[in-house]
């Protein structure tokens, strides 16, 4: 059922455990649903002084796909700018784990928000100013959050 | 018939070269495998004139396979090595000149189906614990099966020539050890392909032939998906369907169940022995209730039959299905008791087999090896009950003592003898069954992510427990061929994936 790629992530994941005084933190999904993601960030200037992902970890509760995605995720989002960071979608993780089965798009989906959240999360404290398609995406997020959390 | 010494051990030698990235040379294998080199040497060069295969020259010289393992068989192997023959050695054309060249062409058939790759991973350690999906099929019912393939059986049970009847009197003497094991009359007992079939069979079947009486069925709320379901498609069809409770250790709650039956109840089905949590109802008192009210009573008894004694004769049941392929019988064989008057439509129509409650071509040797495995399950009974209870209750104890904040779910006691299901906090089942995969270890799981509906395991939910808890949720079902050491060795392996998960997970104790 799922990919060798997929098999490799969940066996061995990339990046995965707490951090102490992350930047910024992400999280998505509900217990009742069986998936939770939680995404650290630790965001720093880079050379030309843009806001870059120096350090990312990630914390799961789920099955293999949604531990995959997490891993993947982590290593597409790594050293990467925040606008970079942004252009992040699912599909570029399910790319990057071969292919997901068509009943675990939705973890591929998570991961995506986790990231957009953590970043939301980051520009929220520092008062930076947010694009309408990020503000759009954490509405969208936390709507269904409150609706499952309920 | 032996195999000569020269396969044997070209076969030995190959299987280094199975590990190898880089080539082997002769002398590494002959140490390693206490075969002299020279007659390695040899083995080999004839290995290679066959183009299995190949010399590396270098540092690191040696021989290597020229073929992915996958694609070279033992067939091969062998062939090149020596000419292996089953032949009669008179070499007459005695009446037995075709019985040797079935076995030679069984023996070519197996040898050529076996690659070099599957010898590597059939020695990887491999522990079978989900006998509750299904069983491997008993080597004895195998052998009782065998012969039905015979030009001898070959009849279809309702023709009226000597094949015809050769297999009519195998399924009819079939039906006979099933009505003794369960104490009912012989044309009771219906096979049927499945116990999906069966069980399908009774809710629509009693639906339609009593629907002047009422439409109103009872079911419990831990039933298997397929008596749920097809409760489900009646309630479209105009039924209407109660489903009743069942307290924290699935056991069902009679005080609804007495006071949910109406004078238009037609059909009670309750499953006897749990396949998820293993809880075993009560089938005396529910029976008893039923009787009293004049309403028929079906159990689906797939994973108790055998399992747990059922006596027909002092039970009131109606209607029972049990299945070939939970007890170590083929798959795609299963039967249908129902007592005689009870009225039921038939699901499939046709030529009128089985009394006319199931048209269709029998399927005599999955028959056949369903009445075996059957009396075997049976014949075994005694100690079947007492090592699979003592494994079980062994693993249960110990995993709950080494792994914190785990938690047994069904009866602690009223349970299947071959049942476990634990749930483990702050961790989801699917994960956990594929890195037990890893090891070689087979479970199944209650959760979510491994259904294809994304829905939590509606028994566990049923017994109170929280969706999480749920997901949380293993499976462990042993059977005839399981070892203490098996179990062992996931009691060795099982804290260690739990943990693994646990830290992964953003939730800590």
């Amino acid at each position: 059922m799922y990919t060798q790629k997929v098999l490799e992530h969940f066996r061995t994941p990339h990046n995965f455990g707490s951090m102490d005084n992350p930047t910024a933190v992400g999280q998505v999904g509900n217990l009742a649903c069986g998936d939770v993601m939680k995404l650290y960030l630790k965001i720093a200037k880079n050379k030309k002084g843009e806001d870059y992902i120096q350090d990312i970890k990630f914390e799961t509760l789920g099955c293999a796909a949604a531990i995959a995605t997490s891993s993947v995720v982590t290593d597409l989002a790594k050293n990467k700018t925040l606008i970079e960071a942004l252009k992040i979608k699912n599909e570029d993780i399910i790319k990057a784990l071969d292919d997901l089965p068509a009943v675990k798009i939705h973890c591929s989906l998570l991961a995506a928000d986790a990231l957009a959240e953590a970043i939301y999360e980051f520009y929220q404290k520092n008062h930076q100013p947010i694009s309408p398609e990020l503000e759009k995406l954490h509405q969208r997020i936390t709507v269904c959050q409150t609706r499952l959390n309920h | 018939m032996n195999l000569s010494t020269k396969s044997r051990y070209g076969l030995r030698a190959l299987t280094n070269l199975l590990d190898q990235d880089c080539c082997c040379s002769v002398k590494q294998i002959s140490k390693k495998e206490h075969i002299s080199s020279d007659y390695l040497e040899k083995i080999f060069a004839k290995l290679k004139k066959a183009g299995l295969l190949k010399v590396e020259r270098g540092a690191c010289g040696g021989y290597s396979l020229s073929r992915d393992p996958k694609k070279i068989t033992l067939g091969e192997v062998i062939n090149a090595l020596e000419k292996p023959e089953f032949i009669c050695p008179d070499f007459c054309d005695c009446q037995s000149k075709s019985v040797w060249q079935k076995i030679q062409s069984g023996f070519s058939h197996v040898l050529n189906s076996i690659t070099l790759d599957q010898l590597k991973t059939s020695n990887n350690k491999s522990v079978y614990l989900d006998y509750a999906a299904s069983t491997p099929v008993d080597p004895e019912v195998l052998n009782a099966m065998l012969p039905c393939f015979d030009f001898s059986f070959c009849g279809n049970t309702m023709s009226l020539h000597q094949m015809g009847s050769a297999a009519s009197q195998v399924v009819e003497s079939c039906r006979v050890s099933f009505a003794d094991i369960l104490k009912v009359q012989p044309q009771e007992i219906i096979f049927t392909g499945s116990a999906t079939e069966s069980n399908n069979t009774v809710l629509k079947g009693i639906a339609f032939a009593n629907k002047s009486k009422g439409k109103h069925i009872i079911i419990s709320s831990v039933e298997h998906d397929c008596v749920l379901n097809s409760a489900k498609w009646l309630e479209t069809q105009g039924f209407e369907i109660s489903q009743i409770s069942v307290d924290k250790f699935g056991l069902l709650n009679l005080d609804e169940f007495k006071k949910t039956i109406r004078p238009d109840t037609i059909l009670v089905s309750i499953i006897h022995g749990n396949n998820e949590i293993g809880t075993i109802q009560d089938l005396q008192s529910i029976g008893q209730i039923c009787h009293d009210r004049g309403v028929y009573f079906h159990t689906d008894a797939s994973q108790s039959f055998t399992k747990t004694p059922i006596d027909l004769s002092k039970l009131n049941i109606d209607l029972l299905t049990a299945s070939s392929h939970k007890i170590y019988g083929p798959k795609g064989a299963a039967l249908l008791y129902i007592k005689t008057g009870t009225k039921i439509t038939p699901l499939l129509h046709g030529g009128g087999h089985e009394f006319g409650f199931r048209s269709s071509t029998v399927n005599l040797p999955a028959i056949v090896g369903f009445t075996k495995a059957a009396e075997i399950s049976v014949k075994n009974f005694d100690q079947e009950n007492k090592k699979l209870s003592e494994l079980r209750d062994y693993l249960i104890k110990n995993i709950l003592k080494t792994i914190p904040e785990s938690h047994l779910n069904g009866h602690p006691q009223k349970r299947l003898y071959n049942n476990i299901n634990i749930s483990f906090a702050r961790v989801e089942g699917e994960s956990l069954l594929l890195e037990l995969d890893f090891y070689g270890i087979a479970v199944s799981t209650g959760s979510a992510c491994s259904s294809s509906s994304l829905e939590p395991s509606h028994v566990l939910l049923a017994t109170g427990l929280r969706p999480e808890q749920a997901h949380g949720s293993l499976r462990f079902s042993l059977g005839r061929f399981t070892t203490k050491s098996e179990v062992d060795y996931l009691l060795k392996v099982l804290p260690q994936v739990i943990n693994k998960f646990r830290q992964i997970s953003p939730f800590k104790s």
